[in-house]
């Protein structure tokens, strides 16, 4: 259409056009707000805030549109037709729905940038150019393309910086505030700027007034009620938010307290998990451990060269190791309880009585006894049991083992079968030797005495008789009858080591030191042996070796006196206590006694009822006992026979 | 040959014991010396007339029955009477085995070993006759000549002269010459004398 006159010159109130620019800046901050409470939202608390906020945000920029378009006078009176001008109202919400959408994303790129900007931009300069079209008034508006052009991109451009603020000014920050009035006043200025582009480019020239079916002048009242009404949509919109945000941060606050919490709890459970499988592992570490040394011990137990046990109190096996099975070729069952003790034990050695007994007393064990092998052959072992006690000293259990000493006995027996014999030989060689020392010694003299009374008596007969030489040979006679005694002399000496080492003695260690030495004979004699030492006796002076010889001499005669007695009668007891003269020793035997016809004669040298004696040992321990200023004699008892010795007391 | 006064040895280790047998030995009318130990005894100067040893068995030093034996591995004769203390049948016969008169007991009764030493010092006495006798047939025997020395054991061996002539290489003259010799030396007054005189100087001996 081409111009028929000069346009119409318009003017602008420019307290209208303040008031368009504030409606758009609050517009702008409404937008930049509810962009971020749309980012936060998620579902339909979100397309809420999204359809709500597009809703307030396109009324304030339909609002701030019809506001610039009033604040544009013209000297014809203009009316507007309504349809057209709410028909613009959606494309305002609809661009205003665009633009929260892009920038509530999670991610903005550019392509999305571009479409949203250009929707938007778009949505923006279609509004204003419908509802520059709704205007009614005596007038052919024409437009200048370029400004056109330049509004819609400046629409387009001004979109895009709406879109990257408020798209920055999602996240809630201390500052967010300041910086959203801030960019809320850019945005607003740039609407307005776009607005006021696009009015430049619109030229009004004069015509005839155009159909004003559904034309109304929109007075100051409706125009003010639309902006109160504009304004209560931003103020809710505002304060919604606003109340929103502030719950939303507390929420957040609390989601990031919740967090905390939570993660410091995740940190303390994972400590304590932490813990826990080191608890599970070592625990592990520990069954394993144990399991290995059970097995260990088990191997142990039952590799050792020994049988090994467990008895209950009562005495009955519990356990039997693998060695004591094989051995006695018992099954677990035939062994455990009382089995083995009556099926494998040779009922001679009266082990299970024993045994018994030694269970009722609570005692450890230790004896020797003949043990049944599974070949039917018995072998001596040691027998060895401890109990176990409770606190508070009941038995729990016994332990004990048994060892095979059969080759280790056998080689006792042998040897000691061999020391008796070396001891038999040695004391018949010595025997023997003395007897030679003693047959020269006193045949000398008495062979001079003999060839020189011959002499004598020879001259006595005859003639001549030499009185000298008669003389000399008798007084030789004489002098070899003394040098015999002497001799006699000097073997008792000899034999009983004349010259006493003297020391002060007790003489119960004597007695025990002697019991000690002669142990294994009595054991393998089979004697019982019961002493009653007095306490605190009388120290006497002597050679402590005598003294040993005279024991060992007087019970040794018992042993022997004894072998030809039942074994279980063979008793020897050796007392000692204080008397008189100082201390007195009774070394008692239950054999056969000494016969009173020969009880005159034992202390007799070479006096012997033994087959293999000498004599010697009681004439030489009596010489012992008077060299000791004591006394020794025999005791006429019934039973058996008694020696008794006294030793004078140091004074 | 002149008979020397015997002498009887006793060696013991007991002074007074060897007195008393001086004494009864002494009491017979022989002679006696004394000694303490065999080491004594082998070094005192013997002189040669019949003699008899008293041995003691036990000794100091060398035993009675090892001297023995020493005794004989020196080639002396002296018969000997052991005495001692303490004989056992082992001893006894060991020393009856080398030779020895008589072994008593001691204390002995004095006949018995007076009765032994008159043994002795007889047998003592035959033998030294023997050793005598052997002494002057060696001598005589010395006197031959290697010639007459060879023929001697050829004709104390039954040979004829001339079997011997031929044996040795010469005449039956030469060879009749040499016995007449030989048999004159050896002091031989028959063939039967010269051949006893011959054995007991030990000819012929398994020397040709």
């Amino acid at each position: 259409m081409i111009p028929t006159s000069t346009p119409i010159l318009g003017s602008y109130d420019y307290s209208e056009v303040a008031r368009s620019v504030f409606i758009a800046v609050a517009a702008s901050y409404v937008a930049l707000d509810l962009a971020g409470r749309v980012a936060v939202a998620s579902g339909r608390v979100r397309l809420a805030w999204w359809s709500g906020g597009a809703t307030a945000m396109g009324i304030g920029i339909w609002e701030m549109h019809i506001k610039g378009m009033l604040a544009f006078r013209l000297p014809v009176p203009v009316e507007y037709h309504w349809p057209t001008v709410l028909a613009a109202l959606p494309v305002a919400i609809l661009a205003s729905s665009v633009a929260l959408y892009v920038s509530s994303r999670q991610k903005m790129g550019p392509a999305e940038a571009l479409a949203g900007c250009v929707t938007m931009g778009g949505g923006i300069a279609g509004l204003h150019y419908i509802s520059m079209a709704a205007m009614r008034l005596p007038a052919v508006t024409q437009f200048s393309p370029a400004l056109v052009a330049l509004s819609i991109l400046l629409a387009i451009l001004f979109s895009l910086i709406a879109l990257l603020m408020a798209f920055g000014l999602r996240e809630e920050t201390r500052w967010s505030v300041p910086r959203r009035l801030g960019s809320a006043l850019v945005m607003g200025a740039a609407i307005s700027a776009m607005h006021y582009t696009g009015m430049a480019a619109a030229s009004f020239f004069p015509a005839p007034l155009p159909d004003l079916s559904h034309a109304l002048t929109i007075s100051p009242l409706a125009d003010n009620g639309i902006v109160i009404v504009t304004f209560l949509v931003i103020l809710a919109a505002m304060t919604t938010s606003s109340v929103d945000r502030r719950a939303g941060a507390e929420i957040q606050r609390m989601n990031r307290e919740l967090e905390r919490r939570v993660a410091e709890r995740t940190l303390q459970l994972e400590a304590v998990n932490r813990s826990l499988r080191n608890e599970i592992l070592e625990r592990e570490r520990a069954e394993e451990d144990l399991r290995q040394s059970k097995d260990r011990l088990r191997l142990v137990i039952d590799t050792l060269p020994a049988l090994v046990w467990s008895k209950l109190p009562d005495g009955s096996a519990d356990f039997l190791n693998q060695r004591f099975r094989e051995y006695t070729g018992l099954s677990v069952e035939e062994g455990l309880g009382w089995g083995w003790m009556r099926n494998a034990f040779h009922p001679e050695d009266r082990a299970e009585e024993e045994w018994r007994a030694a269970f009722a007393a609570g005692e450890p064990f230790e004896k020797e006894a003949r043990l049944r092998g599974a070949d039917g052959v018995y072998r001596w072992f040691l027998l060895r049991a401890a109990p176990l006690r409770d606190e508070l000293g009941h038995v729990v259990k016994w332990y004990g083992t048994t060892t095979d000493i059969e080759d280790r006995r056998r080689a006792e027996e042998a040897l000691l079968q061999a020391q008796d014999r070396l001891a038999h030989v040695t004391r018949t060689q010595a025997m023997g030797e003395l007897a030679a020392a003693i047959a020269h010694e006193v045949n000398q003299p008495l062979t001079a005495i003999v060839t020189n009374a011959n002499f004598s008596l020879r001259q006595l007969k005859g003639s001549p008789l030499n009185l000298d030489e008669l003389q000399a040979a008798i007084a030789e006679i004489v002098n070899d009858g003394n040098r015999a005694s002497a001799v006699i002399s000097r073997i008792r000496g000899l034999l009983m080591n004349q010259t006493p080492r003297t020391a002060q003695l007790d003489i119960n260690k004597i007695i025990q030191e002697v019991l000690a030495l002669l142990r294994n004979e009595l054991t393998r004699n089979r004697v019982s042996l019961r002493t009653e030492v007095a306490a605190n006796l009388p120290r006497v002076r002597g050679d402590p070796v005598q003294l040993q010889q005279l024991l060992i001499n007087l019970i040794m005669n018992s042993v022997e006196a004894m072998r030809g007695s039942a074994e279980r009668s063979r008793k020897l007891s050796i007392k000692s206590v204080e008397n008189a003269e100082g201390i007195s020793v009774r070394v008692q035997d239950s054999g056969p006694g000494v016969a009173p016809e020969q009880a005159d004669r034992i202390f007799e040298p070479f006096f012997t009822t033994k087959p293999e004696g000498i004599g010697m040992g009681l004439s030489i321990s009596r010489s012992i006992v008077e060299s000791h200023g004591g006394r020794l004699w025999a005791v006429a008892v019934s039973g058996g026979a008694l020696f008794e010795f006294t030793l004078p007391a140091e004074d | 040959m002149t008979e020397a006064a015997p002498v009887v040895f006793v060696v013991d280790d007991d002074p007074s014991v060897r007195r008393a047998i001086k004494r009864l030995i002494g009491s017979v009318g022989l002679q006696v010396e004394l000694f303490g130990s065999a080491q004594e005894f082998l070094q005192g100067p013997h002189s040669d007339v019949p003699s008899c040893l008293v041995l003691d068995i036990r000794l100091p030093g060398i035993s009675g029955l090892d001297f023995q034996r020493h005794l004989a591995h020196a080639n002396i004769h002296t018969p000997i009477i052991f005495i001692t203390a303490h004989g056992d049948i082992p001893m006894t016969v060991r020393a009856m085995k080398a030779g020895a008169v008589e072994f008593l007991t001691k204390p002995f009764r004095d006949q018995d070993l007076l009765d032994a030493v008159h043994v002795a010092l007889e047998r003592d006495r035959t033998r030294r006759q023997q050793e005598a006798e052997l002494a002057t047939l060696r001598k005589r025997l010395e006197t031959l000549t290697p010639r007459e020395r060879e023929v001697l054991p050829l004709v104390v061996s039954g040979l004829l002269n001339k079997q011997i002539a031929a044996e040795i290489g010469t005449s039956e003259t030469t060879v009749k010459v040499h016995r007449s010799q030989l048999m004159r030396k050896m002091g031989a007054n028959s063939l039967a004398e010269l051949v006893r005189l011959a054995e007991r100087i030990g000819i012929p001996g398994n020397t040709p």
